[in-house]
């Protein structure tokens, strides 16, 4: 089990990241929140990039500094920003990183075959990356990132730059792994986790602000969302959240706190309206 | 507390406390067979070619330095090999877009950096030999600059390890190779003959400590490199 205790980073002055207490046990925990919010900060806490300057973090009971290589041994890491070698192949840079991850040169070309093969770049494997596209180096990212079979799996805005066939592919694919393991996932795309995050984390003015499965989270907005194909009509304050076509018409969905009878039908929320209402005083 | 859980945590203390520390020669031996030179060196191809293009200039320029400055010239010459070798490898390892995700591995980077950091120490040595074989006509000559170009790769080796390890800046190696070509050059330049005089006049039994020193504690900084991963956060 991995645990936060009153987990604060401080760049200087700033507070990047304040008070936070989280408990991760097997399944996906999706970090969710607009950009800047703290996302990173605490992915690169959990990857031992950066100390927190107050607080702990405990991996079996064990503050994971401390544990050092045998912390680093068990966690997977995909980075925000993932740079690969232009002129290497897939195969080899998976080599490489196996090497650094400390499996033995008699695995290592086993493992990387596997993986190259679940990420569907079983053809690419050998040719030079300097080719691919965005998608396919995140593909070979998350390759990297599963090689040493980790226990807790850390993606920092994983489906960034894959196409809608490759987000669905990845989302199965962290669904199936996550029955074993910790998946932590940063992202501000509601759509990649809305269906498979065990637990949604919610980062509001740094500091943790909801902690909870996204059918709970969604309760936040019971009874305050609603669908009108007429918004001008609408007389109480609302939030528009969204707009879509539908048969000639613009149905907007939006949140009210005051019950709404001006011609709008209540609906179900759902993970997207919740994270629009609640950061809808921040840049996302 | 029932049974089970004292017995598995008591298994858990004795465990650890059987567990020996690996010692740095251990650790390097362990690192060579899972990792290999092939990924030690991993594509520090262009750093090797630019390091030799540039040693080729300098020893080119070192063939023009007066016999009254064979001394000063060699010392300043004696680590450029590593300082080059070390500038153009690991300020390309700092500026790689992977060296963050490196840092996360089971041997990081910075530990990977300390293998390579012995490899051109081995190299720095072999060169400031030929340096000072090519300085010198007798043998008491010899004995008396090798200690002096030694002790200068030494305490250059020990200079770049401890700023790769205190400062995060990705240009430390290249602002430490250049302080130390400019110190170089402005010193033989404002003493004259002065500072040549004064390092031939350096006993050979007190430079040839200094080296000694200067090697022991090179041999501790690679083994705390290797060892201290934790101190090296990047972020």
């Amino acid at each position: 089990m991995l645990l936060l205790n009153n987990v604060t980073k401080k760049y200087g002055n700033f507070t990047a990241l304040e008070d936070v207490n989280l408990e991760f046990s097997n399944g996906v925990y999706a970090l969710l929140a607009p950009n800047g919010a703290g996302k990173t900060t605490l992915i690169k806490m959990l990857a031992t990039l950066i100390f927190p300057t107050k607080g702990e973090i405990l991996w079996k009971g064990d503050e994971i500094f401390g544990l050092d290589a045998s912390y680093r041994d068990i966690i997977g890491y995909l980075p925000q920003d993932f740079g690969y070698y232009r002129n290497h192949s897939p195969r080899e840079f998976l080599l490489y990183m196996s090497a650094l991850k400390c499996i033995p040169p008699s695995k290592a070309k086993e493992k990387a075959d596997q993986f190259i093969d679940l990420v569907g770049l079983w053809d690419v494997g050998d040719k030079k990356m300097k080719k691919f596209s965005g998608g396919m180096i995140q593909r070979v990212g998350i390759a990297q990132a599963l090689l040493n079979d980790p226990k807790i799996l850390i993606l920092d805005e994983p489906t960034a730059g894959l196409d809608p066939r490759e987000r669905v592919r990845f989302r199965n694919l962290i669904s199936s792994l996550s029955k074993d393991r910790i998946v932590i996932l940063s992202t501000h795309i509601v759509s990649d986790i809305e269906s498979i995050a065990k637990r949604v984390v919610l980062i509001k003015n740094r500091r943790l602000f909801a902690n909870d499965t996204p059918a709970s989270i969604c309760q936040i907005l019971m009874g305050k969302v609603y669908e009108t194909d007429n918004i001008s009509n609408v007389k109480i304050p609302h939030l528009v959240l969204t707009e879509h076509q539908e048969m000639g018409k613009t149905i907007t969905r939006f949140a009210s706190e005051s019950n709404c009878s001006d011609g709008a039908c209540s609906v179900s929320p759902n993970l997207e309206d919740v994270f629009l209402y609640i950061y809808r005083d921040e840049v996302i | 507390m029932n049974d089970k859980t004292k017995n598995e945590s008591i298994e858990y203390i004795l465990s650890q406390g059987l567990v020996k520390p690996q010692t740095a020669r251990r650790r390097i031996l362990e690192m060579l067979r899972i990792i290999g030179f092939r990924f030690i060196f991993w594509d520090i191809g262009y750093s090797l070619f630019f390091t030799a293009i540039t040693l080729a200039v300098v020893f080119l320029l070192f063939g023009f330095v007066p016999d009254d400055y064979r001394y000063s010239s060699s010392i300043a010459v004696a680590p450029l090999l590593f300082l080059l070798i070390t500038m153009f490898a690991e300020t390309s390892e700092r500026v790689c877009r992977l060296y963050e995700l490196k840092q996360t591995c089971y041997y990081s980077i910075w530990q990977v950096t300390a293998l390579r950091v012995i490899c051109y120490s081995i190299v720095g040595l072999v060169f400031t030999t030929i340096v000072t074989i090519i300085s010198t006509d007798s043998g008491y000559e010899f004995f008396s600059l090798f200690p002096l170009c030694l002790s200068a790769l030494f305490l250059c080796a020990i200079l770049s390890i401890s700023f790769m390890r205190f400062f995060r800046g990705k240009w430390v190696n290249f602002v430490f190779t250049a302080t130390w070509v400019f110190i170089n050059t402005i010193i033989p330049f404002l003493l004259r003959e002065k500072w040549e005089n004064i390092l031939v006049e350096i006993p050979i039994a007190f430079s040839t400590v200094l080296a000694i020193l200067g090697g022991v504690v090179l041999v501790y900084q690679v083994a705390k490199m290797l060892s201290e991963v934790k101190k090296y956060v990047i972020a």
